[in-house]
């Protein structure tokens, strides 16, 4: 086979799954990230293995990609999360009103689910708000940020693929209207340099949009940053979430000693300029206690915003009205030829979004090389660093 | 190996002295190397203490001198540093020796202050001793 | 809320430099900012160049460890106004090869500590009076371990011995000797045996002292050695 060079601008969690999906399919891969690695939005989400529940309603695109990619992701990375399953409870009449809604949306994304009773509920999370009218389990669980896609990079890594963390694309390098290769500055040296490529991926998240820009091309995506505030203590083994439409604080995902109750839905043109506004962190507070009073009383550990790449043209609002769904696109159709762009998606899909760009890619390069992703197991984080 | 450029990293050296950067670090440490401190004082004293012993072979004049400076006041605020070495190092070494098997490990630093206090209270009761026989 | 003016002394080294040297910064802080967000501000305002490790912000990931007013840290938690200082001095953790300015080479710690095979998950220890959901075979959580490196950075030994096995992997064995998950801890407890394993601690308990996770290094290693001399003493006697 031809030896092929991919660029994968972006050390996040979509980076990270595509270089191991490319180097499975025996490409060369290099992988560039400004800072270190999950650095950027990835590192600091919630952490939910998400069943998609959230999004069966209002977003079943979303929430169907969700269950898929739990189950998928169980298989490939086994021993890397906190499998206690979750519970959407309802503690007012009002969140009682959506569970006809909620219950349908599951079944119609494929999300499995078991309704309990408020003392069924009480008896495996006996901190709930007594007021608890009843619950329903799926199949949620906690993931650590970062070291979920640091196995991802540690497998593709051990395929021959090469990751350079502190390298920060200056420019893209064009002939005419094909993407070249990057110009990369390396921070560890301050010297620059550039790396030639067949294909550059903008897998750069929130930041997508400033790169695309260097292309001469643009991509709709809508920076979306969210408040998670982090206590000490751990009040609930199973992902708490609120029976009702998607909102503020409504979700308490333990990890650790800890419980990070999340999060909050802005819009803001640059990812680099992120505020944690104060009523947010009370906000989450207050909404964190009306699934579990104790927590109104928990230290905080750490308040932090995240930017979600959303995708979606400029005019939305708050961000909620947008997709949490993702977008492949190939900018040959706008007549620049050797660059894709990734974005949209949530931690939980990283795999499927590097599965549908893998595809584009090997297209591209008229190779004929199937995605083996949902079925390799990854190896442990530890073999990023040996 | 994750690829960083290699060139001139700095490589893990060996840093003999750093036991002794006690500054910004809490009382374990500073009892460590306190405990180090003493020992080789002890080690020194004890040289010191063997050449002592062999002038008794030298006969009872070259004894009865050394006596002599071993009674002069000058000599006093040694043997206090002395008993405080011995003190120090013999009842840390008992708190290293029981949380060294699992022992009060939870609470090494009550059992640091505690002992101080006995030293403190013996080295007391000791200096009285110099000063008074 | 209250803001202040605050000066940050930063190390800095590039590869290639023949010594590093400390660039200052002016940052306005407040009651909220950490030393993280402080080195954010300060890469996205006044230096692009500035390299330091990050991820998750909220103590979980362990990336971001580094000795701040001569302390080892986490970052992202470590709250500016509370070090009460009107310089705060930032530099990379000890004990690892430097990499360029706050970032060192983690890859001599993970050789060490992949060789405990610790799994992540282990069985919790919390709210056990809560019953288990069906189909959940047990109350599950992350390891405590950050793999942050801070107990390293601060332990005298491991200042003094590169080859000391040192606090982050010991408590790792031990949480293997503890629950073994499929693990060996017989291999592993025979490994730390060792003059370079656990007796090679001197109890400064520096590393318990800075962990920002409760993983409690020195109590891992005492109970490592409780662990041994029952044993040598349990051979003594048996074999009698």
């Amino acid at each position: 086979m031809a030896n092929y060079h991919v660029v994968i601008i972006g050390g996040g969690g979509t980076g990270a799954a595509l270089a191991h999906d490319l180097a499975l399919r025996g490409i060369r891969v290099t992988v560039v990230e400004r800072g270190e690695v999950t650095s950027g939005t990835t590192g600091r989400h919630h952490g939910l293995l998400h069943s998609g529940a959230r999004y069966a309603v209002k977003d079943q695109e979303s929430a169907k990609e969700c269950i898929q990619e739990n189950m998928i992701l169980r298989k490939i990375a086994p021993g890397s999360f906190e499998l206690n399953d979750g519970l959407f409870v309802a503690i007012t009449e009002e969140d009682l009103a959506y569970y006809d809604e909620f219950m349908e949306g599951c079944a119609v994304c494929g999300i499995p689910t078991r309704t309990l009773t408020r003392e069924e509920a009480l008896r495996l999370e006996p901190n709930l708000n007594p007021e608890v009218k009843l619950a329903v389990q799926v199949p949620d669980g906690t993931m650590d940020a970062m070291r979920l896609p640091l196995r991802f990079f540690a497998t593709a890594k051990h395929n021959g693929a090469v990751i350079k963390p502190f390298t920060e694309v200056i420019s893209l390098n064009m002939e005419g209207k094909t993407v070249t290769g990057v110009h990369v500055r390396d921070h560890t040296t301050g010297k620059e340099y550039d790396i030639g490529a067949d294909i550059v991926v903008n897998a750069a998240g929130p930041w997508a949009e400033k790169i695309a820009r260097m292309a001469g091309v643009d991509v709709p995506v809508q920076p979306s940053p969210g408040v998670l505030v982090a206590v000490w203590g751990r009040y609930n083994n199973m992902v708490i979430n609120r029976l009702h439409r998607s909102g503020d604080g409504d979700i308490i995902v333990p990890q650790r000693e800890l419980s990070i109750i999340g999060t909050s839905s802005w819009v803001v043109d640059d990812p680099d300029q992120l505020e944690v506004p104060e009523e947010h962190i009370r906000l989450m507070y207050e909404k964190g206690a009306e699934m579990i009073p104790a927590i109104k009383h928990a230290k905080m550990r750490a308040a932090w915003s995240a930017a979600r790449p959303l995708i979606g043209s400029r005019g939305a609002t708050t961000g909620r009205e947008l997709s949490r769904t993702f977008k492949c696109f190939d900018h040959a159709d706008e007549g620049v030829e050797g660059f894709v762009t990734i974005t949209g998606g949530k931690a939980t899909t990283a795999r499927a979004m590097a599965e549908t760009t893998a595809d584009v890619v090997v297209r591209k390069l008229g190779i004929d090389a199937p995605c083996r992703t949902r079925e390799v197991v990854l190896l442990p984080h530890t073999a990023y660093y040996t | 190996m994750v690829e960083t450029t290699q060139l001139n990293v700095r490589r893990r050296q060996r840093r003999p002295g750093a036991w002794l950067h006690v500054r910004r670090r809490h009382v374990g440490s500073w009892a460590f190397a306190l405990n180090r401190l003493a020992g080789l004082g002890l080690v020194l004293y004890l040289i010191l203490h063997l050449f002592v012993l062999s002038l008794l072979a030298k006969g009872p004049a070259t004894w009865n001198d050394f006596v002599a400076l071993a009674k002069s006041p000058l000599i006093l605020p040694l043997d206090i540093i002395l008993l405080a070495g011995i003190l120090y190092h013999g009842l840390n070494g008992i708190r290293v020796a029981l949380i060294g098997v699992g022992i009060g490990v939870r609470q090494h630093k009550a059992l640091f202050w505690t002992l101080m206090l006995i030293a403190a209270v013996l080295l007391l009761l000791g200096t009285w001793g110099f000063i008074t026989v | 809320m209250a803001e202040k003016i605050i000066q940050f002394k930063v190390f800095r080294y590039k590869q290639g430099d023949p010594e590093p040297h400390y660039d200052t910064f002016m940052v306005t802080v407040n009651e909220r900012t950490t030393v993280l967000d402080a080195l954010e501000t300060i890469r996205r305002d006044q230096d692009g160049t500035l390299t330091f490790r990050h991820s998750c912000h909220h103590a979980s990931c362990g990336t971001c460890g580094m000795r701040v007013n001569g302390r080892e840290v986490l970052a992202c938690v470590t709250n500016v106004m509370e070090l009460g200082t009107s310089e705060v001095t930032v530099e990379p953790l000890q004990n690892a090869p430097l990499i360029s300015d706050l970032v060192v080479d983690m890859s001599g710690f993970y050789e060490t500590y992949s060789q405990a095979h610790m799994p992540l998950i282990r069985e919790s220890e919390y709210l056990t009076e809560s019953e288990v959901a069906e189909g959940v075979p047990f109350h599950m959580r992350l390891e405590s371990c950050l793999e942050c490196g801070l107990c390293l950075s601060a332990c005298p030994v491991v200042g003094t011995d590169p080859d000391y096995i040192g606090p982050a992997t010991l408590a790792a064995v031990w949480r293997v000797v503890q629950e073994p998950r499929g693990e060996d801890p017989e291999a592993l407890l025979a490994w730390i045996d060792s003059e370079q394993g656990c007796w090679r601690c001197h109890a400064a308990m520096e590393c318990t002292e800075v962990c920002p996770s409760n993983v409690d290094p020195g109590g891992a290693i005492m109970a490592l050695r409780g662990e041994l001399t029952r044993r040598k003493i349990g051979r003594l006697f048996g074999k009698a």
